[in-house]
């Protein structure tokens, strides 16, 4: 009962000090800004893609005509794919600021499409949002910091602390409620607002109970650290400057130096080369002699090396032919550098385990499918969805069917990861 | 005078004193040292690299065999944007916009391969700078040496008798301000490295004059704000837990929030949104590979009439190569005009954006920061501006190729038989409409013209900030 009435005492005491509520009500007011703007984001989101939707739709609409056989209509008809946000992505816009979620694409060779970038202004991606999953992992901290470095000193300055030590029984686990009501209370405003957030936007309960996990633990760690350092017999100041390192070690030098460390011990081809390689294959294609063309498309796809070519004029399936074959000759590099960025990925998810600010905004863009992993399945997904326009035309160019454009109604539609 | 000296003088003293102060200084130096190295080498090397590639592009290109010169309007080219002088102290968008855009005819591509896109993930304070470290971390440096310097005399109890011995309260912080500039001057020293070797690599002194500059008006803000602090609030503790507080505000969180009313209030329509508004548009123009399109009648009876002959076979020009070269520019006419309204867009955005400057003086440095280093969105704008330039000047000039050096005959007839197709070629000399190039930053006086607003912005906060400091000054009392 004891404990009962010690955590009551010090909750009354908390909610008078006035320094506290304001940091609770800054918190409360900052973390509920951070979602607020995030919703709207992902309803801004949304509303783009559906209006690239209908407007491409409009645009194959006008080009129809010009549809006159299956090449043309390969040639001439886009395709939307896009990255939908999910439903937690309100709180940690991650990548999508950075890394193109929307590709217009045609069946022409995929390399020179695919790292098209249609992101916004530089200038806004440099800043960054203010999101959730920011505020939490490196705003949040330093307002534990600033709660909870002076527990002692400013009870001794306020003379009460010789009186408090001798009339507590255990002084240690004192100190220690204090600091668990303050960051318990902060937690909660963290919290309140995320799940208000959630139910609004129909979040699944198993991610903000996950979010929520992830968010307390990572309180319980500043906690401690702060407990711990600022249990010594030194001048406020001293253990302010001690913790805001530990801070600025965690969350900016240690991320810093990782990053080049990793940037220069998992080195992938420059993205240009890609580019350079697939056009070079694609142009060298018109001198080539056809036959050779054909032989390496044929290598992959067997099933259609019964096609007789005719030999000089123009022709859609050597011209799609070398169009693949142009993708397939940058297959190496492109894999390279997608498997570098990956193995990148991958070293940084095990450093950031030393860095818990980054490892906690990575596990919420994680949760919100807002990660760099992330916008490689949706790359993978649009490489898919490629792959299936060439399945649905190379029957039609290689075993002559007639054109119908009743059948282009059966054009495999992109669906988004979900 | 002298009164103000020997309180600076004391106050350094005091400093030296301090085991806090001596590790914060030091830990600054080491952190700006080892960033401002690293820095320099990885743009060094990316410049490196970039030259490179972009010489390698020349020359593939120059190199090409005879051909159908649209061929080589297709085949296309590869510019790549290689890194201000200046980059080493401030890399800007450099890493979160692309490096290399390829150039063909008739389309604007975007420019792709940004650094982000590829490297390891921290989240942004990880692209950790110069500028960065002085934007964000010198104000904690200067929180920690200056928010005890009058709180500390008045905890002590010295403040009643200095200002007994006939000390005024403005001679107290003019001292103790002397004593914080001579310090944030000191601060400001590694800059001038960085700076040495831009200026080594073809940066203007003028340029560094005017980083150092801003750089020492937005840490004078800081030394006022301290001040101001610590002659306001009676307590050092308070004084320290004040500043920190606004350190968090005005450092991290009041930039990003700008960025989300920004956003939200001024939207600028991506590049796929703006194409298919744009295709629309185009259709009305004319397909160029079509010589036949009704859209080009209009140029095909003026050039009969010109010539005074019947049919195009009889004209001296290659017709197909006159439709090319004219749709080619039309077409260039609307792409541009939409170009140039996204970037516009995206120009408003940002001034939107630093409008919030009244709230935080760190967007006011960092905009300066990196107009001056020749890092932002106006010289982004401007690759992409010159980048479309050269597309143009070498596709018109393959397109001049193709009027003048290939027969309308073996044009037309190009796709009868190997012979022909040989035939519909022209000399690899033609290749030649290639000019060297290489992205320059805009002369100094553009740059910093660019960023008078952010330059008004950070003078604004001074006069405020110092106008509140002399004030409270005058009614310093124990």
């Amino acid at each position: 009962m004891s404990t009962f009435n010690a955590l009551m005492r010090e909750i009354k005491f908390t909610a008078r000090d006035r320094t506290v509520v304001f940091w609770m009500v800054t918190v409360l007011g900052l973390s509920a800004i951070s979602l607020a703007f995030g919703l709207a984001e992902v309803k801004h989101q949304q509303a783009t893609i559906q209006q690239l939707l209908d407007a491409n739709q409009q645009e194959r609409d006008a080009e129809f005509e010009k549809l006159k056989d299956w090449g043309s209509a390969a040639y001439y008809t886009f395709h939307l794919t896009y990255d939908a946000p999910s439903d937690f992505a309100f709180a940690a816009l991650g990548q999508r600021d950075v890394q193109p979620w929307k590709h217009r694409i045609r069946m022409l060779a995929l390399e020179g499409q695919i790292y098209e970038r249609d992101v916004g202004n530089p200038s806004i991606a440099l800043i960054g949002r203010f999101d959730f999953a920011f505020f939490t992992a490196f705003i949040v901290p330093l307002v534990l910091i600033i709660l909870l470095y002076d527990l002692r000193a400013s009870e001794k300055t306020a003379g009460r602390y010789n009186l408090l030590e001798a009339t507590v029984g255990q002084s240690s686990s004192f100190w220690f409620l204090r600091a668990a009501v303050r960051s318990g209370a902060l937690f909660l405003c963290l919290i309140a607002t995320l799940f208000i957030a959630g139910m609004i936007a129909g979040t699944a309960v198993s991610k903000l109970l996950l979010a929520g996990l992830w968010v307390l633990i990572y309180i319980i760690f500043w906690t401690v650290i702060c407990f711990f350092i600022a249990a010594w017999r030194k001048p406020g100041s001293v253990i302010l400057m001690t913790l805001i390192t530990v801070w600025v070690s965690t969350a900016v030098i240690l991320p810093a130096l990782s990053r080049l460390a990793i940037d220069k011990l998992v080195p992938v081809p420059p993205g240009a080369d890609i580019l350079m390689m697939q056009r070079e294959t694609v142009n060298d294609a018109w001198d080539l002699p056809r036959e050779t063309t054909m032989n390496a498309f044929f290598e992959e796809h067997p099933q259609w090396s019964d096609y007789q070519q005719v030999e000089s004029s123009f022709e859609w399936q050597w011209y799609y032919a070398f169009q693949q074959v142009g993708d397939q000759k940058t297959r190496d590099l492109s894999t390279a550098y997608q498997n570098g960025r990956l193995q990148r990925a991958d070293i940084a998810a095990w450093v950031s385990l030393l860095a818990p600010p980054s490892l906690l905004e990575r596990s919420l863009q994680a949760l919100a499918n807002t990660d760099l992993n992330t916008s490689i399945d949706y790359e993978e997904s649009v490489r898919a969805y490629h792959a299936a326009l060439r399945e649905f035309y190379y029957p039609k160019f290689f075993l002559n069917q007639p054109f119908d454009k009743a059948l282009l109604k059966n054009l495999p539609k992109f669906e988004p990861n979900q | 005078m002298k009164s103000i000296l020997l309180i600076a003088a004391s106050e350094w003293r005091y400093w030296l004193r301090s085991h806090l102060a001596l590790a914060a200084a030091l830990i600054f130096f080491v952190l700006i040292i080892a960033v401002s190295v690293l820095t320099a080498a990885r743009m060094e090397a990316e410049k490196h690299a970039r030259s490179h590639q972009q010489a390698e592009a020349e020359e593939t290109f120059l190199a090409q065999p005879d051909r159908h010169p649209h061929r080589m309007v297709h085949y296309g080219h590869y510019l790549f944007r290689t890194p201000a002088p200046l980059s080493i102290f401030d890399p800007g968008l450099d890493t979160v916009t692309g490096q290399s855009i390829f150039l063909e005819g008739h389309r604007q591509n975007t420019v792709m391969f940004a650094e982000s896109s590829a490297s390891a993930d921290f989240g942004g304070l990880s692209w950790l700078s110069p500028a960065l470290v002085y934007q964000l971390f010198a104000p904690l440096v200067i929180i920690l040496l200056g928010h005890g310097c009058i709180s500390r005399e008045r905890e002590s109890s010295v403040l009643t008798p200095l200002l007994a011995m006939g000390i005024s309260g403005h001679q107290l912080i003019l001292g103790k301000a002397l004593a914080l500039v001579s310090f944030t001057v000191l601060l400001l020293l590694p800059l001038i490295a960085s700076g040495a070797i831009a200026l080594a690599n073809g940066e203007s002194v003028v340029a560094l004059l005017s980083l150092f500059g801003v750089y020492g008006a937005y840490l004078l803000i800081w030394v006022i704000l301290t001040l101001l602090i610590s002659a306001t609030l009676s307590k050092r503790s308070t004084a320290l837990g004040a500043m920190t507080g606004l350190w968090i505000g005005f450092c991290l969180v009041l930039p990003s929030i700008a960025v989300n009313i920004t956003t939200d209030a001024k939207t600028v329509a991506g590049k796929i949104e703006t194409d298919l508004t744009m295709l629309s548009d185009l259709r009305k123009l004319g397909d160029g590979h079509n010589a036949n399109d009704p859209a080009f009648q209009q140029l095909r009876a003026d050039l009969l009439k010109q010539h005074d002959v019947e049919r195009i076979e009889d004209l001296p020009v290659n017709f197909r190569g006159v439709v090319a070269m004219a749709s080619e520019e039309k077409l260039t006419k609307v792409l541009n005009e939409y170009a140039e309204s996204r970037m516009l867009a995206e120009l408003q955005q940002e001034q939107h954006l630093l409008d919030y400057g009244l709230l935080t003086p760190v967007l006011a440095i960092a905009s300066a920061s990196r107009a001056i280093a020749g890092t932002d969105l106006a010289h982004y704008h401007h690759f992409q501006r010159e980048a479309e330039a050269v597309r143009f000047d070498f596709v018109q000039g393959l397109n001049r190729a193709h009027v003048e050096e290939l027969s309308y005959e073996n044009d037309i007839n190009r796709n009868k038989d190997e012979a022909s197709w040989q035939r519909a070629r022209i000399d690899a000399s033609n290749w030649q409409v290639l000019e060297k190039f290489e992205f320059q930053t805009t002369n100094i006086s553009e740059r910093v013209s660019t960023v008078s607003s952010s330059i008004q912005m950070l003078l604004l906060w001074m006069l405020i900030a110092f106008g509140a400091l002399l004030w409270r000054g005058g009614k310093i009392k124990p």
